[in-house]
Parts: C-alpha cells; structure tokens; sequence
C-alpha cells in the first residue's frame, strides 16, 4: 500500500476542506473520493473551455472527460510549484481540445476559433455563481474585447481554435512573421492590462 | 496603449507569443533554444500567465450531470483495480535482457522492432463487487521513447490506450493506433491522438477488437494515414 494512501477514510465534507494541492497528493495515492472533489470544483470551468474550443456539447464532453481521466491517471505528476489545480487542469482541457480540433475538419474549426461563437450554438445550461469569479472573467472579456480585431482575430484562432501560426497565416493570406507579430503585441497588451490579475483570479 | 514594443534582445523573441498559445508549428526547436536563452525564457513566462488567464474569459457552461457520472465511475472503478492489484500495477513490464527482433508484415516499411523484447504480461483483474470485466494490458515500447509507458485498458467491449512520459510526435505528425490481425496488415483506426507537455494521452478505439493480436502505435501525417508510414512506437500483444 502506498505511502500518500490516507490512513483513516476521510468523510466527504472533510475533503472538502482541504486546499486543491491537498487533495492532489490524495489522488495521487489513488484516492477516488479526493478526485470528486477536486471534479466537483472545476470541472464547469473545464467544460465552458471546452465547449468554447469544440463549439459542439458531445465533443466538448469527450473532451472534458478524457482531461480529467487524465487528470486522474496522471495525478502523481502534478507539481505545485507550477501553478495551481484550476491552471493546470485547464491547461489539460486546452491540449486535449486542440488535439480533438486538429482532428476535425478546417471548416468546423474556424467556426470555433472565431469569435461570437456563444450566439450561434445550442445554448448550453449557464450558471450563475461559478467558482470562476465573475469580476475576474469580465475584466478579461473586457481586455480581449479591447484589443484591435486583428490582434484579438490571431489569439482567439491560435488558442481557442487550435490552428498553428502557419495555418493562421495561409487563412489569412499574410505573412508568417505578420501573424507572430500580432500574436506578440496583442499578448503584450493583455498583459499591461491585465497587470494584477493572478491576485483577482485564484 | 502603444502598439510599439522595445526591441527584443533576442531575434526568436517573435516566436515566444506563438509558442505560449501552442500555435507554433516547430516548438521542438524553440523548447531548444529555450534552454539557453534567458531573455526567450523571461517573454514566455511573463506571456504564459496572460495566456493562462484566458480560459477565465469564455461564457461559464455547467458541466452536465451525466459528465460527472461517467467520469466518476470511470475512476472508481479504475481506483478499485489498482488497490486489488497492487502498488505497480499500472506500470509496464521491464524488457527482458535479451533483445529479440520481430519482423512485422509493414506493407511500406517491414521494418523490425527493436524494443519488442518480451511477451507483454496481461493483468487481467475482473473488479470486485462489479460484473464488469477490466482488462490491462501493458505495452512494449519503442527505445527512441526512454521513460514512457503505455496500457490498453478494456471494459467492455470499449478500449482505450492510455500513454505517458510520451514524447511529442513529430512537427505536423499525430500518433495513429492500428489493429494487426493474424496474418494481416495492420488496419487504421480512427484513434488518433497527441500528448500533452507532460507526455501523456488517452485514444479511444472505437473497433472492435475480435481477433486482433496487436495494437500498434506509428506517428503519421495529421489526418492520419491508411498504411502505416513510420515503425510503430508502440506495441501491445494481445492475447489470443
């Protein structure tokens, strides 16, 4: 029997208690009841990414369960010093959907990777107090929507649809190094605006 | 805000924005010369926590219900099988000392594999206090993958190849799984997959296993391929 196994089943409600990093060490010595909880507080946030990236709900659902079974299967190699649970189980989601879009045909994708997708899709269920905070999710809404559209059109392409810089610059028939460019500058931006946001987002 | 920028130290400073947003085609060469360039290292970390910030920004979905309940039972019933079966069950056997090449019938390249060394073991565990079967068979794998490891798991009648410690395939290549009958040629599947920056996969194979004694693993063109193109990475010997 592993080490890191808890030695006396913890209830529920305690588990809750514990930090996300906490309960990791527990999944990692193969504890379900620990992996619950660590899925009760993220997987809507892994699913609205998902969703945002895949544009369809089945594969959005495929997608999510195969993070978090990765996540599961995976848990001995999460390591704190790199970030919190929230960020590298949504760093899991984002690999695992551009995988599931590469996969897919060019035209799906582009539907995905553009922007306004919310309004053309199945309405998914929304919820209202997320873990997420809104202030948080607003603000950066707020600074992609600032951005001029060019340099918001390479972000959103490249990270949620999945495309490379030269699948980004052959849709757009520019220049590799204009793609880059923009891709740089727009992120650079975000980055001045979004100064100080790791304290609001965790 | 200023759309200028300070001129960067460094001439692949431009490559930093593309390969934080995982959009950039040779992040194998740029992984390189991460590692010997400060000023390269300080842009991606500084550009990562914008990029890690953008998942916050899209409309919150709930996850559904039924999500939930599969991907628990999944695990319980996963967490069930280790606890019977030890501490390492879910690790694949070592090789064993002496190497012994197999010739496959590769309609492009015939091509032995080297590290198809020993049988692979199947630890076959039926879960306790559930009918359904679980079956995990460990992989041989290729020596160019040092430190990876792969399993099938079958519940039935559905598989799934689970990697880890995998390395990324090729620039523009996907890892593509295969079914080998007796005697045949190895057949496409649709199971493609990639692996995440810390090498592990999941691909799901939809056919149905009947009469297959190898599951193969080869990387090809995105899209994947109808013959294989490369010697597999990744081998599991079912048994018959």
């Amino acid at each position: 029997m592993s080490v890191l196994r808890r030695p006396a089943r913890l209830t529920n409600d305690r588990l809750r208690k514990l930090a996300d990093e906490e309960l990791m060490e527990l999944v990692a010595g193969n504890d379900p009841d620990a992996f619950e909880v660590i899925l009760e507080r993220h997987a809507d946030a892994a699913f609205s990414l998902a969703y945002r990236m895949c544009a369809t709900r089945s594969l959005a659902e495929d997608v999510t369960q195969e993070a978090f079974l990765a996540l599961w299967r995976g848990g001995a190699r999460y390591d704190r010093a790199r970030g919190s649970v929230r960020t590298w189980a949504l760093g899991i989601v984002h690999n695992r959907a551009v995988d599931a879009l590469r996969r897919c045909n060019v035209h799906e994708r582009r539907r995905a990777g553009d922007e306004g997708i919310e309004d053309s899709l199945e309405a998914p269920e929304r919820t209202d107090a997320q873990a997420i905070g809104n202030a948080a999710a607003s603000e950066i809404r707020g600074a992609l929507d600032e951005l001029p559209d060019e340099q918001k059109q390479v972000i959103e392409l490249a990270y949620f649809g999945g495309f490379t810089h030269i699948e980004i610059a052959s849709m757009l028939d520019l220049p590799l190094g204009t793609i880059k460019g923009r891709m740089r500058l727009g992120l650079h931006k975000l980055r001045g605006q979004l100064h100080g946001w790791e304290a609001v987002g965790t | 805000m200023s759309s200028r920028l300070p001129e960067p130290d460094c001439a692949e400073h431009i490559d930093a924005a593309p390969y934080v947003l995982g959009a950039l085609e040779d992040a194998d060469s740029y992984r390189e010369h991460l590692l010997t360039c400060a000023s390269c290292r300080e842009e991606v970390a500084a550009l990562s926590l914008v990029v890690e910030a953008l998942p916050t920004s899209v409309a919150p979905a709930k996850a559904p219900a039924t999500l939930h309940q599969r991907i628990l039972t999944t695990v319980r019933s996963e967490a069930e099988v280790l606890r019977a079966a030890g501490p390492h069950a879910d690790e694949a056997p070592r090789a064993a000392g002496r190497w012994r090449a197999r010739r496959l019938s590769f309609p492009a390249v015939g091509l032995a594999i080297a590290a198809s060394a020993a049988v692979a073991a199947v630890i076959a565990i039926t879960t306790s206090g559930s009918s359904s079967g679980v079956r995990v068979t460990a992989a041989h794998l290729s020596a160019s993958l040092p430190g990876a490891r792969a399993s099938l798991r079958q519940v039935a009648g559905h598989a799934e190849l689970v990697v880890s410690g995998m390395r990324q395939p090729p620039p523009g290549k996907i890892y593509e799984v295969w079914l080998k009958r007796a005697g045949g040629a190895p057949q496409p599947t649709d199971a493609l997959f990639g692996v995440t920056s810390q090498g592990s996969g999941t691909a799901s194979v939809g056919q149905s296993l009947h009469g297959v004694r190898e599951v193969l693993v080869t990387s090809e063109p995105r899209g994947g391929s109808l013959h294989p193109t490369s010697q597999p990475v990744i081998v599991v010997t079912l048994a018959a």
